[in-house]
């Protein structure tokens, strides 16, 4: 079997991560993003993918946490946490092979002394991952992932405003 | 905040059939009258200002049925929608077009629905802020320029951050989905 070219891995990724939830296939094929595109050769998607995958993993690894240690309120953060697992699972599954490890130690950075405490640092995380999401998609080159990478950081905003809601502050 | 529980019936098809009027408001405007060269970007931009014009009125008449807080983030979310429409509007003129000009209240009135209760607000609410989602989602896919997709990506953003905000007000979680994709 011949080795597949890098325009064939990024195809693939494509795909893979279009198709990994129900949604955000949807987004991916109701934006076309299959048809016609112009696949960049460019490594620098990949670099960018794992940089997103480590941030989410981040997130997983701050709410599992919180959870276990009854800093966030077990309902939120059940649901916070499941969405981050698909956006890993989409992610990871866009990366293929080339996937990193996961994450180490969770919370780094995160203070767990009160369910108030947490949603705070939990926030800047959150706020952090969206801008970063931002920037990615400013200069990422596959134009296939634009839709899907997009809905994953439009949660992420909306994660913002429900911490928000727990500290009981402004919504927006 | 005092959650409003929608319900999902005759009020979901009137803000679905309120989305679709909605979404013809930026198809039926002319083309920019500068001279982008073609694939510049400024007619999906163009497009994305009158839906933002559309968007500004919807707002104005959401608040009108809201109270309390719901009312407050109605005024505050109507201006960030001209906030929105301005940024998009320079990034057309940037491009050498001319980006279109709001109509008059009346015109945009008659494609709203009828807003009976905070319920009703709340579902129009919804659909237009999905709507404006898909927009902006739909424009990081299609537009050139990098500087063209930063503007996008942001407002993207944010306007999933009002969806979010109008999810709350309906009593629901701010975040519902893992994938905000502007469709349901």
């Amino acid at each position: 079997m011949r080795p597949a070219s890098r325009r064939e891995v990024l195809r693939e990724a494509a795909a893979r991560l279009a198709l990994a939830g129900g949604a955000l296939g949807s987004a991916a094929l109701a934006g076309g993003a299959f048809a016609g595109s112009a696949l960049a050769a460019d490594p620098s998607d990949a670099d960018q993918l794992a940089r997103l995958l480590a941030l989410e993993h981040e997130l997983a690894a701050a709410y599992e946490a919180a959870l276990g240690r009854d800093a966030i309120e077990p309902a939120l953060g059940k649901l916070l946490l499941a969405h981050e697992r698909e956006h890993i699972r989409g992610l990871e599954q866009a990366l293929g092979k080339r996937s990193p490890a996961k994450a180490g130690a969770p919370g780094v950075g995160i203070d767990f002394a009160s369910r108030r405490a947490f949603a705070r640092s939990a926030l800047e995380l959150e706020r952090r991952t969206v801008d970063t999401y931002r920037d990615v998609l400013t200069t990422f080159h596959n134009d296939r992932l634009l839709q899907p990478l997009g809905s994953i950081m439009a949660c992420g905003a909306q994660h913002e405003v429900a911490l928000r809601r727990a500290l009981g502050e402004d919504l927006l | 905040m005092p959650p409003v529980q929608a319900t999902l019936t005759r009020r979901g098809a009137l803000g679905g059939a309120a989305a679709l009027a909605l979404a013809s408001c930026d198809g039926g405007d002319p083309p920019p009258t500068g001279a982008p060269r073609a694939g510049s970007g400024a007619g999906l931009l163009s497009s994305i200002v009158a839906l933002e014009h559309a968007a500004i009125a919807a707002w104005a008449a959401i608040g009108e049925a809201l109270r309390g807080d719901a009312r407050h983030y109605a005024r505050v979310i109507r201006g960030r929608e001209i906030d929105n429409g301005e940024r998009v509007a320079e990034l057309v003129r940037k491009l050498g077009g001319t980006p279109p000009k709001t109509r008059p209240a009346a015109d945009y009135a008659r494609l709203f629905p009828r807003i009976g209760d905070e319920a009703d607000a709340l579902h129009f609410a919804r659909d237009l802020e999905e709507r404006l989602v898909r927009a902006y989602l739909e424009g990081l896919r299609l537009l050139p320029d990098a500087e063209q997709r930063r503007v996008t990506a942001e407002i993207a953003a944010e306007q999933a951050q009002d969806l979010a905000v109008v999810h709350a007000l309906a009593g629901g979680p701010a975040a519902p989905q893992p994938f905000v994709t502007g469709t349901r």
